[in-house]
């Protein structure tokens, strides 16, 4: 029972990282009908971002993630702007490639700075271990992500639902080209739900940093899943991004400790290609009725 | 008084020219109709006005103010509320969402009293307050997009076809509804195909024919012009466009 509850707690780490990168493909996607696939790229960039941070000024966590966060917002609103904006009503093909080619950039960028090495973010989370009942042993910091995470995804959840801009970003999904005719700049729109996907994928980052560790390709495999968790959920809705992550990490969670660690993502491929035949917009996303 | 003055306005798509510089003005507290046939340019004039569209050459002065160089989203600042050709409603945001975010540019202070005017108005849209606005009816959707244009809290109103799609009696109060908001102080600008009705409501009318201004006179008039009669009345069946309603 203790090792069951043990594998959840592992898979609701694992699946905080990938919901917080999850969200941010979700979010553009339901403002812009693209796939950003240098989002990946931006939740790397974020890790690096905390770990020079934590590194060359020794900056606290409490000051090192809302500045990370920040500047990775910067870097999301920066790469719409000069990479997306001009393609905005270009084949989405081409948006997409773009978008490709943004990710090898970030990456290259980041190796060259930073080398190609493997890094770990120096850990600030307090790390005490805690014991439940009859021998369940939890550490403070999985605790901690776990909890920092759904906090982050609450305010997210709150900000789209309750406030005027949040509202906004969904009529942009809805019907884009009558944002204007309400008084309000699209552009602006797009950039904030650039920054906001950002900073949340590099709040992803410094927690992945923490608990495992950091490298300039680390963007591919981890965008990969989180990109998968979106689509199982239901790409363009928040709440399916949340669920569909935390699914895939409970798969592959239980598939190592249970199964094989070589059968980890051909177990969460298959999972996918699964769902989608039974949910081909993914479990909690709108048939497509619109044009794509 | 002149509210709004369009000189001499041209707007292409790319080679195609829709508008070949036409002049049109509003006076404050008027309803002017601008009917047309099929493809005459009419969403194209309004798109115009509220900058969705580059223009090129002419101008738009807007009390006084030249409106060439506003971006979209500042018009509504300016007092100027567009209500597009099919409604452009958000259909997964409720009704009362869809309200709110036409507030964007509005001043606060003034919330409490424009949400009155419209539930006064538009009882139906209050007691659908909760419901998404992608389930109302046609005519329920109309009024949604016209209660829009009252929250920007504007002075001039655009409107695009409003009675496109609507039975005759949800158009009847439609129309109602708009001569009650210029009573109230809005002047409108009404673009229809379904002459009958707009000259019913409006004050002075234009007549657009591919692209070009061909006819202008005060509802009244038009009414009585034969060449409107032939071509909008419906009283001559092979007239110039097809302009049978929708
Ligand atoms: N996006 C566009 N690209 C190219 N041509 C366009 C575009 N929109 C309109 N046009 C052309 O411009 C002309 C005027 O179109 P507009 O939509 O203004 O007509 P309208 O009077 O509103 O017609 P309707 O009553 O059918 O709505 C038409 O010939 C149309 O084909
Ligand atoms: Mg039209």
């Amino acid at each position: 029972m203790e090792i069951i509850i043990q594998q959840l707690l592992n898979a609701a780490q694992l699946g905080a990282v990938y919901a917080l990168i999850a969200l941010g493909y979700t979010m553009v996607y339901g403002i812009l009908r693209m796939i950003n696939f240098a989002h990946g790229d931006i939740f790397m960039v974020g890790a690096f971002i905390g770990f020079l941070l934590a590194t060359t000024v020794n900056m606290p966590l409490v000051l090192m993630m809302p500045l990370t966060m920040l500047l990775t917002a910067f870097v999301g609103i920066a790469i719409e702007r000069v990479a997306y904006r001009k393609l905005r009503d270009a084949n989405r093909m081409s948006l997409v490639i773009t978008a490709l080619g943004v990710g090898i950039f970030l990456e290259n960028f980041v190796r060259m700075v930073v080398g190609p090495q493997t890094r770990q973010i120096p850990a600030q989370l307090p790390d005490k271990i805690l014991t439940f009942g009859s021998g369940l042993v939890v550490t403070e910091d999985k605790l901690l992500i776990i909890l920092i995470s759904l906090a982050l995804m609450t305010i997210l959840w709150l900000f789209t639902n309750k406030t005027l801009m949040g509202t906004a970003m969904r009529a942009v999904a809805d019907n884009a080209d009558v944002i204007p005719l309400m008084g309000i700049n699209l552009n602006r729109v797009i950039a904030v739900t650039f920054a906001i996907g950002s900073a949340l994928a590099a709040a992803g980052g410094i927690f992945y940093g923490q608990a495992y560790s950091i490298d300039p390709y680390m963007g591919i495999d981890l965008g990969w899943k989180a990109f998968i968790a979106a689509v199982i959920g239901g790409i363009g809705s928040i709440e399916g991004a949340v669920l569909g992550s935390f699914m895939l990490a409970g798969v592959e969670v239980f598939t190592v400790a249970y199964l094989s660690s070589n059968l980890k993502n051909g177990i969460a491929f298959g999972l996918l290609i699964l769902l989608l035949l039974i949910w081909p917009s993914g479990i909690m996303g709108k048939p497509m009725i619109k044009k794509v | 008084m002149k509210l709004l003055e369009i000189n001499q306005l041209a707007v292409s798509y790319g080679s195609i020219k829709a508008l070949h510089g036409i002049d049109l003005e509003l006076n404050k507290g008027e309803i002017v109709s601008l009917l047309g046939a099929n493809g005459a340019g009419k969403s194209t004039t309004l798109r115009a006005i509220s900058r969705m569209l580059p223009i090129t050459s002419g101008d738009i002065l807007y009390n006084g103010t030249s409106l060439i160089k506003c971006p979209a989203h500042d018009v509504v600042a300016r007092g100027i509320a567009h209500v597009p050709e099919g409604r452009g409603i958000f259909p997964s945001l409720t009704v009362l969402e869809n309200l709110k975010l036409a507030t964007w540019t509005t001043q606060k202070s003034n919330l409490a009293n424009l949400y009155s005017s419209v539930f006064d108005l538009f009882p139906r849209l209050a007691e659908r307050k909760a419901q998404l606005a992608g389930t109302l009816s046609g005519g329920e959707q109309q009024m949604l997009a016209v209660g829009r244009a009252i929250m920007t809290d504007c002075q001039l109103v655009l409107l695009d076809e409003p009675s496109m799609g609507l039975s005759p009696r949800l158009c009847k109060e439609v129309f109602q509804a708009l001569q009650e908001i210029n009573k109230q102080g809005k002047t409108i600008l009404l673009v229809e195909q379904n002459a009958n009705m707009a000259l019913k409501i409006a004050h002075r009318g234009y007549v657009l024919e591919n692209g070009r201004i061909v006819l202008t006179g005060s509802a009244e008039e038009l009414i009585r012009d034969p060449r409107v009669k032939e071509a909008y009345l419906g009283t001559h069946k092979h007239a110039l466009g097809a302009n049978t309603g929708n």
